[in-house]
């Protein structure tokens, strides 16, 4: 919201403040200063000229040549406007300045072969109006040379504040003014209502029927008769163009006046047009049609507060007013609304219509239901200054269940306690005071408030501390250096995760963060996604079952881009709906999943040695370190995967003892054709919670103390038996001397046959307690070597 | 004898494959090809071979003796010519044979510091869901049910019951619930905004939030530990303000911006973080007695700092995960 400084100076006197300090001041006080605008800066070098001449360009139909003074030199100007002329005094933008409108910086330029060193502007250009029918052309008293900003009196700075939702009293000059009260320790003055009215009673008049009272809990109005439409007077279409309003007529000007003064929106109806001059005050019929005074249809529901005459609709309750009762160039008589709605109310019914207007925003967020006559009355005496006409005395108010207002206690003891603070009594007493707190009760340990009406927010002790600190200043209360910390066990839930992100650091792998939202398709390609609501899009339209579908998109941009190789891990939530409604949060399954995959090449030609692509054995290499990281002292075991509908082509079940961890493949080619990826992926999936409930502390093992003794052996075997059935074999055939096991090589080839292959083991032999010898070791090791050869029907190979 | 050539090609060729100096080739050169060495000794027992067996032998041990040539010649001339020992035999201007190390994603780099930075502190670090109920993510952290937050417009929701959290507070609510005071807790996660993908915003981000709960917690205290983290992620020369704000769950409420000023560009204060006092009702309706206890919280988003810190100007790239962007943190 914009904020005048000239204006505010109407209710407080900032004359000796600087602009940089009450800047500082409301955004320390949480009225957050976004932007200072100083209209005079905005004009930089934008001054009144003076046209000596002007003459068609020779190589143009629309285009003229202009020389322009600025009182000091002679320009030469290209104007496009039709309506320059000699001898005109006109908005002269010179080189350097910058054009409000479309924030352009004026520079030397050749146009059609001519030189122009400037800009004739129009209202619009200036951002004054949206008028562009022309450049704009001063009176003959308009001081050549003169800054536009000065000749046009615009000399006002403004402040563009954020408020916060809790802060509905300062939505306007005096709410703001109210602050700076309190903030510089200053006096604020309202102004003064002071008209004589015609001695008629208004109730002969109009009159106010509220039906609908817990949503309208106030209706007050004043009636003017004979009153004169026209034109702002200028003071107040700068007032207005300074917080950013456009002029309308002195009628419609005067209610948002009023309302950026004070805060509470009013409306005028051309009494007239209100049929049988009465105010209803009721809830819509279902599916009846309204037309706003911007002339658009709406379908009402029932919920939907109005107001009505005595036959028809004449506005939507505090939001916008209706088409066949607005003021009009021929308006004569008028009431003035000045009403106390409900804010729900107003909240519900502006965003079913999709309208939100300075009206709305401010019932919305809660207005004061004490100021409406207040207002009322001022807005009659404005008008009454304007544009005529004679105010009816009284006024109309059906106000049935007055509101009162909160008190509160605030204990000094209590405001230490919360601020870590001390802050002097009476300093915090005159904090409340300058913000219009009235004190019921005064002694040495606390305070009892009544606050007004304008301050819905507070109703609480800890609201009336925040108050203090605010206005106090945030920055005036010393932070604590030093802090104690109570020696309680500490807890990380995230440490298995970040072991995690070690173990892939290590193993060259890049982690990725990817969206959790995905489009349907995708999402039900691969698991049984929890469907969103109100998604933004349909490309977010389903909270992801599984990290699958972000890792082959990464892959599949990847690609793109020509990154062929890579490693990728992501760690992250996934969802899976377990039942067909949530209801519970047993209803649907959200785990900390983890995958990792790889595709491309793992050594990618180089140097020393040649390419070679990844591939399952690679990926248990990956899968089998991070497992045995966290779980050191316990055997992992891979078993075949054999789920069809999974989404692997073939791959392995990754198990610690009987339980599974993770699960490992060569994802499907028709899935990677579906990201777009046309190399082969290889993927394995566990989840931090597998793991967690496994991970164990690492145990200290003896080191060897004497040599062990290595052998190996070498089979030719059948395709189809596995590496681990001959291991277990041999250890069948072994004592507990054979401590270890390691394949080294495998071969196959057409001089071992078809059908068949060769495999080369490495055994380790050991005894804790001595030195083991030769003819021991070998009687072992070739008892192995005949339960191999007897039990697979292998043959022993190369001795 | 067949024996004893297996044995003799199996010694040479584990040696060779482990020499590395010019002393140990010499010394295999002799040990198997000089006229005292292993293949001249087997010659002479080939002379000892009864008539028939020659021919057998013969043959093998020729065969034998050229290729054990062939591969100590490979190995010796591999050595001298790339390896070792002087380096103006070297090419040391080669790539180097790679190790890579990989890479965390720079949010969760930040996000290390942030946590880094609180356990100093004596912060204990709590995990939540995504998914959570209505009742954590605004009832139980004081919003009242007409509250915009809990339109549409803000939050992505799977059901009336159900959404996916647009803060980590809700952790706040549970841990209150189930923890008795003293809580000192530091909360990571991601949550959700119902908002369009652009340069500035995303439907997702990931939030930090801070709690701590115990007798004579103050403003004083809050202000005093986000100095000390602001100083501590942005420098010791970082300037900073508090400035009041509001939100449902805190009271007083505030944010804190530092002064922004990238070279060459005009400064500005940039809003980091939002904190506050707990509001009593919070406490209250969490089952915490409120004129016993106080507390403080704050949030931060890491994409956010992250932004700040190494100058990233938007925040859709911490999610296409380019390769080549992984890979420069």
């Amino acid at each position: 919201m914009l904020i005048s400084l000239k204006w505010l100076n109407d209710y407080i006197d900032l004359s000796d403040v600087s602009i940089n300090k009450i800047e500082e001041k409301l955004t320390a006080s949480g009225l957050e200063v976004e932007e200072i605008i100083d209209y005079k800066s905005k004009f930089n070098n934008i001054v009144v000229g003076f046209v000596e001449s002007s003459e068609k360009h020779p190589d143009s139909d629309h285009l003229s040549i202009c020389s322009v003074s600025d009182g000091n030199s002679i320009f030469n100007v290209i104007c496009g406007a039709s309506n320059v002329a000699k001898g005109q005094k006109v908005a002269f933008a010179k080189v350097g300045a910058i054009v409000p409108n479309g924030n352009f910086e004026i520079k030397k330029a050749k146009i059609r072969g001519v030189n122009s060193e400037g800009m004739l502007c129009s209202e619009s250009e200036l951002g004054l109006s949206e008028n562009h029918s022309g450049i704009i052309i001063f009176d003959e008293s308009a001081e050549i040379g003169k800054n536009i900003a000065s000749h046009l009196q615009l000399d006002d700075v403004s402040f563009e504040i954020s408020i916060t939702p809790n802060r509905a009293d300062a939505l306007s000059h005096i709410g703001v003014a109210r602050d700076l009260a309190a903030l510089f320790n200053k006096n604020i003055k309202l102004p003064e209502i002071n008209y004589q009215p015609i001695t008629k009673n208004i109730t002969d008049f109009a009159k106010v029927i509220i039906e609908n009272s817990s949503d309208c809990p106030r209706y007050s109005a004043i009636l003017m008769k004979d009153v004169k439409i026209q034109e702002s007077p200028k003071w107040l279409k700068d007032r207005l163009k300074t917080i950013g309003l456009r002029s309308i007529n002195n009628i419609v000007d005067v209610t948002n006046y009023v309302m950026y003064e004070i805060g509470q929106p009013l409306h005028a109806f051309d009494l007239d047009n209100l049929s049988q001059r009465t105010i209803i005050i009721k809830n819509a019929s279902e599916n009846e049609t309204f037309i706003t005074l911007d002339s658009k249809s709406h379908k009402l529901k029932s919920n939907n507060l109005m107001i009505y005459d005595a036959e028809k609709p004449v506005a939507i309750a505090g939001i916008m007013g209706g088409e066949n009762s607005e003021v009009t160039p021929n308006t004569k008589n008028i009431l003035i609304e000045s009403a106390f709605f409900n804010q729900s109310s107003i909240r519900k019914t502006a965003k079913q219509l999709g309208i939100s207007t300075d009206a709305s925003y401010r019932f919305e967020r809660k207005t004061n239901p004490e100021v409406t006559i207040w207002a009322a009355k001022r807005a009659a005496q404005l008008i009454q200054q304007i544009a005529g006409g004679s105010i009816l005395d009284g006024f109309l108010d059906v106000y049935p269940n007055p509101i009162e207002e909160k008190i509160v206690e605030v204990r000094f003891a209590r405001i230490y306690k919360i601020l870590g603070y001390s802050i002097e009594k009476n300093t915090i007493k005159d904090i409340f005071l300058k913000l219009g707190f009235v004190f019921l009760s005064d002694n040495n340990d606390f305070l009892k408030i009544k606050i007004p009406l304008s301050r819905p927010d507070i109703e609480r002790e800890i609201d009336l501390i925040e108050e203090v600190a605010r206005i106090y200043g945030f920055e005036n209360i010393p932070e604590i250096v030093r802090i104690n910390v109570t020696l309680n066990k500490k807890v990380d839930q995230t440490s298995l995760r970040e072991k995690v992100r070690d173990i892939f650091v290590g193993l060259d792998l890049n982690e990725i963060i990817t969206n959790s939202l995905l489009n349907k398709e995708t999402a039900e390609k691969l698991g049984n996604p929890i469907n969103l609501l109100n998604p933004q899009s349909s490309e977010m339209t389903h909270a992801r079952p599984t990290l699958f579908a972000g890792m082959l998109q990464t892959i599949s941009r990847n690609l793109k881009v020509k990154e062929n190789n890579l490693k990728l891990y992501e760690i992250g939530h996934v969802f899976n709906q377990i039942k067909p409604e949530i209801v519970n949060f047993t209803d649907f399954q959200e785990i900390d999943s983890v995958l990792f995959a790889i595709t491309g090449f793992s050594a990618n030609g180089e140097w020393y040695q040649s390419k070679e692509k990844f591939d399952i054995y690679s990926l248990k290499g990956i899968a089998e370190s991070l497992v045995q990281n966290i779980i050191p002292n316990k055997k992992i075991r891979f078993e075949y995967f054999t789920e069809a509908n999974y989404h692997f082509e073939y791959g392995f079940i990754l198990k610690i003892e009987q339980k599974e961890i993770g699960k490992g493949g060569k994802v499907k080619s028709d899935i990677c054709k579906f990201f777009d990826v046309k190399q082969d992926v290889f993927a394995f999936e566990t989840s931090i919670n597998n793991l967690e409930m496994e991970a164990e502390e690492r145990k200290f093992k003896t080191l060897l103390k004497f040599p062990k003794i290595q052998k190996d052996m070498a089979f030719i075997i059948e395709k189809s038996v596995t590496s681990e059935e001959v291991e277990k074999v041999i250890k069948k055939g072994s004592s507990n001397l054979l401590k270890n096991i390691k394949l080294f090589d495998i071969f196959e080839g057409e001089a071992i046959g078809k059908n068949m292959k060769s495999l080369a083991f490495q055994l380790d032999y050991y005894n804790e307690q001595r030195t083991l010898t030769e003819e021991e070791v070998d009687k072992e090791f070739w008892q192995a070597i005949e339960k191999v050869k007897t039990e697979l029907k292998a043959e022993l190979r190369g001795n | 004898m067949l024996d004893k050539i297996e044995q003799i090609v199996k010694n040479f060729n584990s040696e060779i494959e482990t020499a590395t100096q010019k002393d140990i080739f010499e010394e295999i050169r002799n040990k198997y090809f000089s006229r005292k060495g292993f293949i001249a000794e087997l010659f002479d027992d080939f002379k000892q071979l009864p008539k028939d067996e020659k021919p057998k032998y013969g043959q093998l041990l020729n065969q034998t003796k050229n290729e054990l040539n062939a591969i100590f010649e490979k190995h010796f001339g591999h050595y001298s010519s790339k390896n070792l020992e002087s380096s103006f035999n070297l090419d040391l201007t080669l790539p180097p044979k790679i190790e890579n190390l990989g890479t965390k994603h720079i949010l969760n780099q930040t996000l290390l510091e942030i946590k880094d930075i609180f356990k100093g502190l004596g912060f204990s670090i709590y995990d939540g869901p995504e998914l959570e109920s209505d009742y954590y993510n605004f009832e139980a952290l004081n919003f009242p049910e007409d509250h915009p937050a809990r339109d549409m417009q803000d939050t992505f929701f799977v059901n009336k019951t159900f959404l996916l959290r647009t803060h980590t507070s809700p952790v706040q609510a549970r841990l209150m619930q189930s923890t008795k005071p003293p809580i000192r807790a530091l909360i990571p996660g991601k949550v959700y905004r119902n908002e369009a993908i652009s340069a500035k915003s995303y439907c997702l981000f990931h939030q930090v939030e801070g709690l701590f709960i115990d007798k004579d917690v103050t403003f004083a205290e809050l202000t005093g530990t986000l100095i000390y983290f602001t100083k501590q992620y942005f420098g010791e020369n970082v300037k900073y303000r508090f400035r009041p704000s509001f939100f449902p769950f805190t009271e007083p409420s505030s944010e804190v911006d530092i002064w922004w000023q990238p070279k060459g560009k005009p400064g500005r204060w940039l809003e980091i973080l939002g904190c506050g006092m707990v509001d009593p009702n919070v406490l209250e309706f969490n089952g915490i007695d409120s004129e016993d206890y106080s507390g403080y919280a704050f949030g931060l988003g890491i994409e956010r700092m992250t932004m700040l810190k190494y100058g990233i100007d938007d925040i859709r790239i911490f999610f296409d995960n380019d390769k080549r962007f992984l890979k420069q943190f």
